[in-house]
């Protein structure tokens, strides 16, 4: 691609594994940045265990599909850290990269020799952003979470889920897609920091801490109010309000009804369609929508109150009529009235049936060597002048090592014979993969 | 406070100019926290996200909004009819000196007041406008409307999130709260900006983004397009934990106190971990046969998988409080974690080891309040919020008079005819 890319010129050190600090790194790398995966067979547990790999692969090192989407845009070294030449090679790549990100517990790079102190001794301007589970100072810094254990922790899972029942919670790790967005941010406002200064620095990122602030309201309630979200009807499911507890805004939006998930035709796991009426004019086109039941035109469901206060029989009165349409149909019908409605969509109705996402080319299929061809998840957002891309498949585990430390960093051939003998550059009694006895030619 | 902590931001000195709604108010929080200075645009009277509770007191005010509060520290605000010729003049003319302009119009009501990117590009090559919208600017669904459970619905976190049908009967999926259909939007779109402001910091250039918040939600539910993608698979929900292709091991057990622990078992249970478990467990003595020796055999484990998980764990954690064997467990290395409600968080001694808690000072109330501060701490450019939210047209007179150089009795005439 001929045009300019926003982090041109940029190279990373990444360190990450797993998923937030990949999913940080992946989109340093689709601004431009030249990536560079630091890995170890051994201990990437973002490539093994595996349940993404296609049914007619072998599962191994190189084909995660979820690897693959999260690994984008990226080369990877493998590389020994723990024995003495590979923390020089380490050191040696730092020297002349911007940014080192890590996702360890708190004390994995100081004890390497790669503290922040060490950092700055090799590279003066180094930005080194260090993603840990609770960050590197306070009480609990030795701590380690995965995304639900975040989650559980500052309060996020307990505002999913229905009143006097368990927390719905987060289906999926909310904060590793999330801890991955403040990486990239962190990475980036520290990389415009040190353009406009000169001076690089340490950025303490923590997954647990970053999540806490997306409660906002609801400790502001708490904090300026005094009232808990440990209530009566919190949370109140789909719905603004539950009926028949105190009216207390939910921190969602506006209290208003209807306000939930309706079931539409026909029935099966995932046809359901979200609907929500933020004002009384929409709700009587809704009611036009619908064919302007009697029910519908009742005096308790004229007033927001009267919807709010009847809810139960609203919803079930609405359902009645949602079953009757397929959920898209229903979208369209709602949407060309202005009401608003869209629906429940799956993986496979987002990759498949969603006319916007198709139009917008969120998913482009690109080439994987040990994968094929599969669509890769593009960017939520266009720039005019540096476009981010996909442009890489996720690297093969060391398909970057010869590349890198004979072409970037001038070691000979030999010594990357060598540094593959001894354990440097893949651990000595593991099989190599077909492309590093290529490379070892 | 520390030394670093009275630096300036990382983005001190950068002019952002934000006419955003509840949509994308977080985004710029997020620039205003990390040292912009942020104006907020409001339209004369406020912008409609202060008419949304909770309210200071119960009390319900555009100046008490809680949920108004906590989106818009660390900005000024001004107000500013775009509709009028007078709005436009001075829109341009803050424009010239902007870094960067967020907005949140429906798609075209900018173009339609001669106030789209090319036209304002024209007296500022170095702007950076991004555009956080719905959908984004093109597309069959455009124009369509939203709000925060339709976001979590089309962008698939509600088919992710719920309960298996024997813990809550025909219940749907569930849109997990807090509003966070925006914030998927708002993180998107800040890194967006924060890319183009470091590509200016070489080419000297601006650029216009456009960006979608059904795509940044399309973008956050971890595996599950890959699932699709690569095995044709759609998840289920399961309370409470990951969804999955099939029944996994819950993950959430009811603790002593009435409140919930997440305790990660389910595909770690091999010898040295159940051996670990069974010391974590003894020590409360409760590894019931945990600690016989059979258990380090990995099919004799395969075959207790439900004993150790729905008898052993899940009566361990039934006999204390949360919070007790969340700290016993990390302290043994385990990824464990109490569910707490928001409120807990004001106890976690970590969390103030951190300084995270900050005062914010309402100076018209005569009060400070505290708010949650940064998600990271940086050594060099701290990231602090800096101020309360703006009153409505707080800055007015500052921006207007004091930096565009009206008269006061010019600043009374537009207030007059409704423009600011």
């Amino acid at each position: 691609m001929s045009r300019s890319r926003a982090l041109e010129n940029i190279r990373v050190v990444d360190f990450s594994w797993v998923r937030a600090g990949p999913w940080a790194t992946r989109w340093l790398g689709a601004f431009g940045a030249e990536v560079i995966k630091i890995e170890w067979p051994e201990s990437e547990r973002g490539r093994l265990p595996s349940t993404t790999t296609p049914q007619n692969v072998e599962v191994n090192l190189n084909t995660s599909g979820n690897f693959n989407d999260t690994n984008a845009n990226k080369k990877s070294l493998s590389l020994n850290v723990r024995n003495a030449k590979g923390l020089e090679i380490a050191k040696r790549l730092i020297a002349i990269s911007d940014i080192v990100i890590e996702n360890f517990s708190s004390r994995v790079l100081r004890n390497w020799g790669l503290g922040y102190e060490e950092l700055c001794k090799i590279k003066p301007d180094i930005v080194y952003v260090s993603m840990s589970g609770y960050g590197h100072t306070g009480r609990n810094h030795h701590y380690t979470t995965f995304g639900p254990v975040a989650q559980a922790v500052s309060g996020l899972t307990y505002l999913s889920g229905l009143p006097d029942k368990p927390p719905a919670g987060w289906g999926w790790s909310y904060m590793d897609d999330t801890g991955g967005m403040y990486g990239a941010m962190c990475a980036l406002t520290g990389l415009y920091h040190r353009n406009m200064t000169g001076r690089g620095q340490h950025i303490d990122l923590s997954q647990m801490v970053s999540s806490v602030p997306l409660n906002g309201p609801a400790l502001l309630d708490f904090t300026v109010n005094g009232r808990g979200s440990r209530r009566a009807g919190f949370p109140p499911g789909n719905r603004a309000h539950w009926p028949g507890t105190p009216l207390v805004n939910n921190y969602r939006g506006p209290t208003v009804a209807p306000h939930n998930a309706y079931r539409t035709h026909p029935g099966e796991y995932n046809d359901w369609c979200v609907i929500v009426c933020h004002s009384d004019d929409e709700w009587q086109r809704l009611v036009q929508v619908m064919g302007t039941p009697s029910w519908a035109t009742t005096e308790r469901f004229a007033t927001v109150a009267g919807r709010l206060r009847h809810q139960e029989e609203l919803d079930e009165q609405i359902e009645a009529w949602s079953r009757t349409l397929g959920k898209y149909e229903l979208m369209e019908c709602c949407q060309a009235a202005g009401v608003r409605a869209l629906p429940v969509q799956s993986a496979e109705d987002r990759v498949e049936h969603d006319p916007q996402l198709h139009h917008r080319q969120m998913y482009l299929a690109m080439e994987h060597p040990a994968l094929g061809l599969h669509k890769v998840q593009n960017a939520p957002f266009k720039l005019s002048e540096t476009p981010a891309s996909n442009h890489l498949p996720a690297p093969l585990i060391g398909q970057h090592t010869r590349e890198i430390v004979e072409g970037l960093l001038g070691y000979s051939h030999e010594e990357l014979r060598a540094g593959f003998e001894d354990g440097t550059f893949w651990p000595t009694r593991r099989a190599r993969f077909p492309y590093m006895e290529d490379m070892l030619r | 406070m520390t030394a670093a902590q009275t630096l300036p931001g990382p983005f001190a000195g950068l002019r952002v100019l934000e006419l955003a709604d509840e949509k994308g108010q977080f985004c710029g929080k997020l620039l205003g926290d990390l040292g912009a200075d942020v104006v907020k645009i409001e339209p004369p009277g406020g912008e409609r996200s202060r008419q949304v509770g909770p309210f200071l007191d119960d009390i319900p005010h555009p100046e008490r909004s809680l949920s108004f509060w906590y989106y818009n520290t660390s900005k000024r605000g001004i107000t500013l009819n775009l509709e009028t010729a007078d709005g436009r003049q001075l829109f341009g003319l803050l424009a010239a000196t902007a870094d960067v302009i967020l907005e949140t119009f429906r798609p075209g009501f900018l173009a339609s007041l001669g106030l789209d990117y090319e036209a304002l590009r024209e007296q500022n090559s170095r702007l950076i406008v991004c555009s956080l919208t719905p959908f984004g600017q093109t597309g069959p669904w455009r124009d369509y409307l939203s709000s925060d459970l339709l976001h979590m619905a089309a962008g698939g976190e509600m088919a992710s999130s719920g309960y298996e049908e024997a813990d809550a009967p025909n219940a749907p999926p569930i849109a997990p709260g807090g509003g966070n259909a925006w914030h998927m939007g708002c993180h998107y779109a800040a890194m967006a900006i924060m890319a183009a402001l470091v590509h200016r910091t070489v080419s000297g250039r601006g650029q216009y983004i456009d960006a979608s918040i059904h795509e940044a939600c399309v973008l956050t539910t971890e595996a599950a397009i890959a699932n699709y993608i690569y095995r044709g698979e759609v998840l289920r929900r399961q309370t409470g934990r990951h969804h999955a292709a099939g029944p996994t091991p819950r993950t959430q057990f009811r603790a002593k106190d009435g409140t919930y622990v997440c305790a990660l078992v389910g595909g770690r249970l091999n010898p040295k971990f159940v051996k670990e478990l069974a010391e974590l467990l003894d020590s409360y003595g409760m590894a019931g046969d945990l600690k016989d020796p059979k258990y380090q055999d990995p099919a004799v484990i395969a075959k207790n998988t439900s004993h150790i998980i729905d008898d052993l764990i899940a009566n361990f954690i039934a006999s204390l409080p949360a919070e007790e064997v969340y700290h016993a467990a990390q302290e043994r290395g385990f990824t464990w974690g109490a569910v707490r409600a928001p409120e807990a968080l004001l106890d976690d001694a970590h969390l103030h080891d951190r300084g995270f808690w900050k005062q914010v000072e309402h100076k018209e109330l005569g009060r400070s309040f505290v708010y949650p501060g940064e998600a990271a701490i940086y050594n060099g450019s701290p990231w602090r919020i800096s101020t309360r939210a703006p009153l409505i047209g707080e800055h007015n007179t500052d921006i207007f008079c004091d930096e565009l150089g009206l008269s006061r009795g010019e600043l009374s005439v537009l207030a007059e005819n409704r423009v600011i």
